[in-house]
């Protein structure tokens, strides 16, 4: 389809479009024109990723010299790929539509690539095999950093050097890869197809800062890429995004999709905790790097006198290849990057480990307090200074000095250093931030624990520190999910103003999906997750019930949905002892989420086969786990979401004190209304997960009785509340169950009425609403002049008399 | 006779006498009587139970479906054990296979009541079933024998069953059958099912689905009976439980009956470590340290699995989409560990469930579907992978290509025709000038509002159109109202000559237009059959306006006026002289032009 918003033709890979997908592109193509941010919610699975996509493409393809790049951000892997592939169709019906040849080419020559860990690109045999993620970067390093290739080079054999990152090297930089857009999956083909480096490929196509610094004095950043796709952290986390987004232009266009939970990724990305063991590890490091030095200044004292020389000039750190040595950067945001000489008492290598054994010790004695501790970083430092003399300033300095150190040793196996680093980090981070920023410490795990396991929580309570850079740097970032509600929410707490926010209703010609609350079991005993009820026999009772009956009456997939791990494992072992999960083994199987990453997507992948097969499953998840991330139940894989308990987070934990209470004092958000939004805001996640499309239908089940009070529901996304009826909003199990059966009686019909036109569009319908746009406009225009005539109104104030 | 599997001497009601077991049944033969007297079908077989290892008496008891007293036979050669054990393990997966099919049957309703006996594809005949039916199938003549239906793969035997089962459970077209079939014999086995292949390829199919395993765990728990306990053991729960726990079987095989004797090694697992460890209980791991060690069953026991990881580590890559390893190996970790409800494992052997169910699930599924080629895992970027983000009813429907119309000389016809128009055309074109189009509408217009005032519409016109649907409504209502006062035995008669000529009918038909070639499951007839088979059917369709008469002519007798059978006959009689008129044009042609 085909289509001009004002005046910019957008080419949409669909012979239909959603009016809500219309009205979306209208509002982000404002944004772009306008050059600002925005906040715009849309209705899960009603096309949100390909609608912006092909907005933001037509976009880019029409200024085509000027092109401005697209870095696409996203949470998970699954959604990163799902969001290539999207990309991939929209391009290859885009070349399909051009008119003329040269158009066509101009399509094609588009670039789009998406970028992960070393561990998910991996192609050499011996390193792709570890489990870890910072083993296999470690193992990566030795064989590709610069030293080590330059010693390989001058004397084959003599070190192991990695064969396709050497292949990598002999191509022209730019193109290592031909253009178009290229999934994960499909990078890696074309790594062990053409024997090349899968992971290196993408960094050097996107980063290309080592190439184009020597020679390009002109700003050209990510040259051959016109649209990136990563994960947040590579743009959010600084120790990621130094080493690969420092480049990116600044009138690049930056999404994030799936943003529900930015502000947790972007205090998570600056928090550290440290623990016991961690610290002996860190203390390891330190002898071992001591003995080091000592080693090296028999064998080539040179080298650390050139070190010397170069940290009192102040010189940033030699950056001959970034992409391949670059392993920990300084986690202080671009803003905060200093760019002075590091102070003179770490100068040395020796001082500096003997700097970095002192503050390592300090902090072991500190772990040894029994009871908890809670400073912010201001005491935190006097304290240290009093006690060890370590002044705030070269602490400043401690990651990148340590940096500094590992690259001029030349060591191996970093993976092993990695305590240290963290510490490293911890004391930056530490003497940088003033406010936004809490420690604590718990010397026990829990509170009636009485070994201790202490544990020292360095935590951020500002989501808008991490954010904050994105939004000075780049001129538009859009932040768009499909439960984002309360809207206003998210600027206040990322401390931004949009200029577009919008949320969309769904339009629908027949009800797609039934939300019901169930508040009680049919032997009208209420339930819900609080604390104080939710091991009750009767309630545990009545929710698998619940699941008994559900599994019993709905085909294919249904998902659950539990408030936490504790509770999940708790209610499992119960129902399993109680008999209650017998009953649904009698008509489904039954997956559950584990702890292990790779355990779960086995169990997921059996639980769609076992949708597809028609022998039907239950798959019971946590809210905030793994599952209720990035991975969609449409059509059988979900026809019914039950979500057992208000997904509250645990309101004991120190950390989420502390942040309601930063929240309250600094941004004026009450700690209920906070914790009542996240609540929902996950809930809404886990139950929007059902559709994809508007003829995918699917039940979903809130069965606590706090999902009938009217504040909880009025913070559920627009367009589920607005299909919860009275009636359905305070259910017991069997009503619930008699409406459930009614709506899936009434869904498996053939949708007689026709959809065209109402919540389907066709081309007509979409030249029909931009002129009548036009009139209102118009009309809106007229109405402005005739007000400003005058005449008018004294006429109609007149007629208003008579 | 059926050949006989396993037979034994046994004693049954106090009569001694043999127990055999062939493909079918398990029957029991008193000595010196031929007629077996107990007779049970495999499909009857619901479980099976036997006596303690090494009491008295060696005895194997057979509950049946309904009826849970069944039947207690006991073995009385020296060899009774032996023999036991072979019944045991013939009998085992029959059990097994009804236990699925009763479970299948129980959910779905619509099943017969009575179960159908599970008959795998034998190659030889049984012909004790196909005496049983009253089919003319045997009796067919051999010229004719060719047209049965066989579903392939399955043998005639099997097919005559499926027939049997379909006119059971469709009385009206039992009937039907019956009729023409068994009693006037006017249509053969074979021409009654031709065109009715779907019905039997539908039972065939539905019949040789695979039934799965039911999704339950196998669970035995103790029952307190007299203040012992007791957990009741049947050769079905052993079977299942080493389907389920390899690790049993293996020390079963392993110390059975060298070290142990079966009974023995039962009480010893069940009270051993190995089965609370086995035990689907979160009280289990509870009890794990009140239990007492035990040297032979404590070698199996493996370390119970409540890591964070799993033990059993599996490296297999799964698809892309649903991989959330990826993810978390997608940045390194960042952030404050999470709160303590959110921290996985901390309910002590929560885990250990948890993957036993999963493994449980999984192993359900592969007894279905097999394992998954690991090529298949990874699956992207075909296609198909665009499905899972396609938005299916975005697409427009009758956007898609429609069939292209096949046409001889299709550029002479179109350029023909243009040809041949193109002065029509012209001129038609030239006709339609806007201007004055619209000026002789104007001109239509005027004054509409005086003319739709004149308007006036002719009284009379108007009444008898009513009138006339009144009549209408009427003529239906009453009809309507005295539909059921033909008495039952002369409607029924009715009924039957109707279905039955219908049958006819849809046979003439069938041989004058024989369906599409794919639809037929065996080679259609030759013209020259059909036309003979057509001939026969008109011989019978020319009687019909007989059986009419005389339904017509019975129906003073019972009371009914003539002239109604004749109107409800009638469009069964212009249907049979439609075609017979057809018929007769059809062969009169050819003899005219010869």
């Amino acid at each position: 389809m085909k289509f001009s918003i004002d005046d910019l033709p957008v080419i949409f890979p669909y012979d239909r479009i959603y009016p809500e997908q219309y009205a979306y592109m209208c509002d982000l193509k404002r944004t772009l024109d306008a050059t600002g941010h925005c906040v715009l919610e849309m209705p899960s699975g009603t096309g949100k990723t390909v609608s912006l996509l092909s907005l933001i493409v037509s976009y880019q393809q029409q200024f085509h010299p000027t092109r401005r790049k697209l870095i696409y951000c996203s949470r998970t892997v699954p959604e990163i790929e799902k969001a290539l592939a999207e990309l991939k169709r929209l391009m290859a019906y885009r070349v399909e539509c051009a008119e003329s040849e040269e158009a066509k080419e101009k399509e094609r020559s588009f670039m789009g690539l998406g970028l992960t860990s070393r561990k998910n690109l991996c192609i050499h045999p011996g390193v792709a095999k570890e489990k870890k993620g910072k083993v296999v970067d470690a193992r990566c390093r030795d064989l590709t950093n610069s030293a080590t290739c330059e010693k390989g080079r001058a004397d084959p054999g003599s070190v192991d050097l990695c064969d396709w990152h050497e292949n990598l090297g002999k191509m022209e930089p730019g193109s290592l890869i031909p253009p178009g857009i290229w999934t994960l999956a499909d990078v890696l083909q074309y790594g062990r197809d053409q024997g090349v480096c899968p992971y290196f490929t993408v960094r050097r196509m996107v980063n290309t800062s080592s190439l184009s610094r020597p020679t390009c004095s002109w700003p050209m950043q990510m040259p051959f890429v016109d649209v990136i796709i990563y994960s947040f952290h590579y743009l959010l986390d600084p120790k990621v995004a130094e080493q690969v987004s420092k480049e990116m232009s600044k009138d690049a266009i930056v999404v994030f999709d799936e943003a529900h939970n930015i502000d947790n990724v972007c205090i998570e990305s600056l928090s550290i905790d440290l623990t016991r063991p961690m610290l002996d590890s860190a203390g390891r490091s330190i002898i071992k790097l001591g003995d080091k030095i000592n080693e090296i200044k028999i064998t080539d004292a040179a080298k650390l006198q050139d070190e010397y020389a170069r940290l009192v000039n102040g010189l940033q750190e030699p950056s001959e290849d970034d992409a391949e040595d670059g392993f920990m950067s300084n986690p202080l945001l671009p803003d905060d990057l200093l760019n002075e000489a590091v102070p003179g008492n770490i100068r040395k290598a020796e001082h500096f480990v003997a700097f970095l054994k002192r503050f390592v010790e300090y902090l072991k004695t500190r772990m040894r307090v029994l009871h908890v501790v809670a400073e912010t970083p201001l005491s935190f430092l006097q304290h240290l200074k009093d006690i060890t003399y370590i002044e705030r300033r070269p602490l400043r300095f401690c990651a990148e000095r340590l940096q500094s150190l590992i690259r001029t040793l030349e060591l191996n196996r970093l993976d092993e250093y990695a305590a240290l680093q963290k510490v490293a980090s911890f004391a930056t981070l530490v003497s940088t931030y003033e406010k936004g920023f809490l420690l604590i410490l718990e010397p026990f795990e829990t509170d009636n624990a009485s070994v201790p396991n202490p544990v020292f929580h360095f935590t951020c309570l500002d989501p808008s520190l991490a954010i904050q850079p994105i939004f000075e740097r780049f001129s538009s970032v859009v932040i768009t999910s499909g439960t984002i509600s309360p809207l206003d929410m998210y600027p206040k707490m990322l401390q931004f103003t949009p200029v577009v926010q919008e949320t969309y209703p769904m339009t629908l010609t027949r009800n797609a999906f039934l939300p019901l609350v169930i508040t009680r079991g049919s032997d009208q005993v209420a339930i819900s997750s609080r604390f104080e009820v939710r091991n009750d026999p009767a309630v545990v009772r009545n929710f698998g019930s619940i699941l008994v009956e559900y599994s019993k009456i709905v085909p294919d997939g249904i998902v659950a949905f539990f408030p936490s791990y504790l509770y999940m494992e708790s209610i499992v072992a119960a129902w399993n002892d109680m008999g209650i999960l017998n009953e649904v083994w009698k008509n489904k199987l039954i997956f559950v989420e584990t702890p292990d990453a790779n355990e779960t997507s086995i169990a997921l992948e059996n639980y769609r086969r076992a949708c597809d097969n028609g022998r039907g499953a239950v798959l019971l998840s946590v809210a905030r786990g793994k599952v209720s991330e990035g991975i969609d139940f449409d059509h059988n894989y979900g026809r019914a979401v039950i979500m057992f308990g208000v997904p509250y987070q645990y309101t004991e934990s120190r950390i989420l004190k502390a942040r309601l209470e930063y929240l309250r004092d600094a941004y004026r958000i009450r700690e209920s209304e906070f914790l009542g939004f996240d609540a929902m805001r996950n809930a809404a996640q886990c139950v929007g997960r059902v559709l994809r499309g508007k003829t995918d239908w699917g039940l979903m089940v809130f069965a606590d009785k706090r999902f009938a009070r009217a504040d909880k529901r009025a913070k559920l996304p627009r367009w589920i509340n607005q299909y919860i009826t009275e009636t359905a909003s305070n259910l017991s199990t069997d009503m619930a169950l008699t409406l459930s059966k009614l709506f899936m009686r009434g869904i498996s019909q053939n949708p007689d009425e026709n959809q065209t036109g109402i919540s389907l569009w066709t081309l007509d319908d979409v030249l029909k609403a931009q002129a009548k746009q036009r009139a209102l406009a118009l009309e809106a225009k007229e109405e402005e002049d005739e007000f400003g005539n005058g005449d008018f109104t004294d006429q109609m104030l007149i007629d208003l008399d008579i | 006779m059926p050949t006989t599997t396993v037979n034994a001497p046994a004693v049954y009601k106090k009569l001694s006498g043999v127990l055999e077991l062939n493909d079918t049944h398990l029957q029991w033969v008193q000595d010196g009587k031929k007629a077996p007297s107990v007779r049970v079908a495999h499909a009857d077989v619901s479980a099976l139970f036997c006596s303690k290892e090494g009491a008295a008496q060696v005895r194997l008891k057979v509950a049946l479906i309904g009826d849970d007293t069944g039947h207690s036979f006991a073995f009385t050669s020296p060899r009774a054990h032996i023999e036991r054990e072979k019944f045991k393990s013939e009998l085992t997966p029959i059990v097994a296979r009804n236990r699925t099919t009763a479970e299948v049957a129980a959910r779905a309703p619509v099943v017969p009541a009575k179960p159908v006996p599970v008959v795998k594809p034998i190659a030889t005949p049984q012909r004790p079933l196909i005496s049983q039916t009253p089919s003319r199938a045997v009796s067919v003549s051999s010229t004719e024998q060719r047209n049965v239906t066989i579903i392939p793969g399955n043998d005639p035997a099997t097919d005559v069953r499926l027939r049997k089962t379909i006119l059971m459970s469709d009385p009206e077209l039992g009937a039907l059958h019956r009729e023409l079939v068994a009693i006037s014999g006017q249509l053969s086995e074979a021409e009654f099912w031709e065109g009715r292949e779907h019905l039997l390829l539908a039972l065939a199919a539905s019949e040789n689905q695979n039934k799965g395993k039911p999704g339950q765990m196998v669970d035995p728990r103790p029952e307190t009976v007299d203040g012992e306990t007791k957990i009741v053991m049947t050769p079905q729960m052993i079977h299942d439980i080493f389907d389920e726990y390899p690790v049993v079987a293996k020390a079963h095989r392993e110390n059975v009956p060298s070290k142990l004797s079966e009974s023995e090694f039962w009480t010893r697992y069940f009270k051993s470590k190995l089965y609370h460890a086995h035990r689907a209980s979160i009280r289990s791991t509870a009890v794990q340290h009140v239990v007492q060690d035990d040297p032979i069953m404590d070698k199996y026991l493996e370390k119970i699995d409540d890591e964070l990881e799993p033990r059993r580590q599996r490296t297999d890559r799964v698809e892309l989409f649903v991989d959330l390893g990826a993810t978390l190996e997608d940045h390194g970790e960042t952030g404050n560990e999470k709160d303590i409800t959110m921290i996985a494992g901390r309910q002590r052997g929560a885990l250990p469930l948890i993957r036993k169910f999963n493994e449980h699930s999984e192993r359900l599924l592969n007894s279905a579907l097999g394992e998954i080629p690991a090529a298949k895992r990874q699956k992207l970027n075909t296609d198909e992978s665009y499905g899972q983000i396609d938005i299916d009813d975005l697409h427009d429907p009758e956007a898609s290509a429609g069939i292209v119309l096949e046409m001889q000389d299709r550029q002479r016809y179109f350029e023909g025709g243009i040809s041949n128009s193109a002065p029509g055309a012209e001129a038609a074109h030239k006709a339609v000038d806007t201007k004055t189009l619209i000026l002789n509408a104007k001109m239509h217009m005027e004054d509409w509002e005086t003319n739709l005032a004149e308007l006036k519409i002719e009284r009379k016109a108007g009444d008898t159109a009513l009138l006339s649907m009144t009549h209408n409504v009427a003529a239906r209502l009453e009809v309507k109202a005295r539909k059921n006062d033909i008495p039952e035995a002369l409607s029924r008669q009715m009924t039957i000559c109707q279905t039955a000529t219908n049958e006819f009918l849809r046979q003439f038909w069938s041989s004058m237009y024989p369906p599409a070639a794919e639809l037929q499951v065996v080679a259609t007839a030759t013209p020259a059959q059909r036309a003979a088979k057509a001939a026969k059917m008109v011989g019978y369709l020319a009687k019909t306006q007989e059986k009419v008469d005389a339904l017509v002519f019975m129906g003073p007798q019972h009371g009914v006026d003539p002239k109604r059978i004749e109107i409800a006959m009638k469009p069964v009689l212009n249907a049979v002289h439609r075609a017979l008129a057809f018929h007769q044009t059809k062969t009169s042609k050819p003899s005219q032009r010869g």
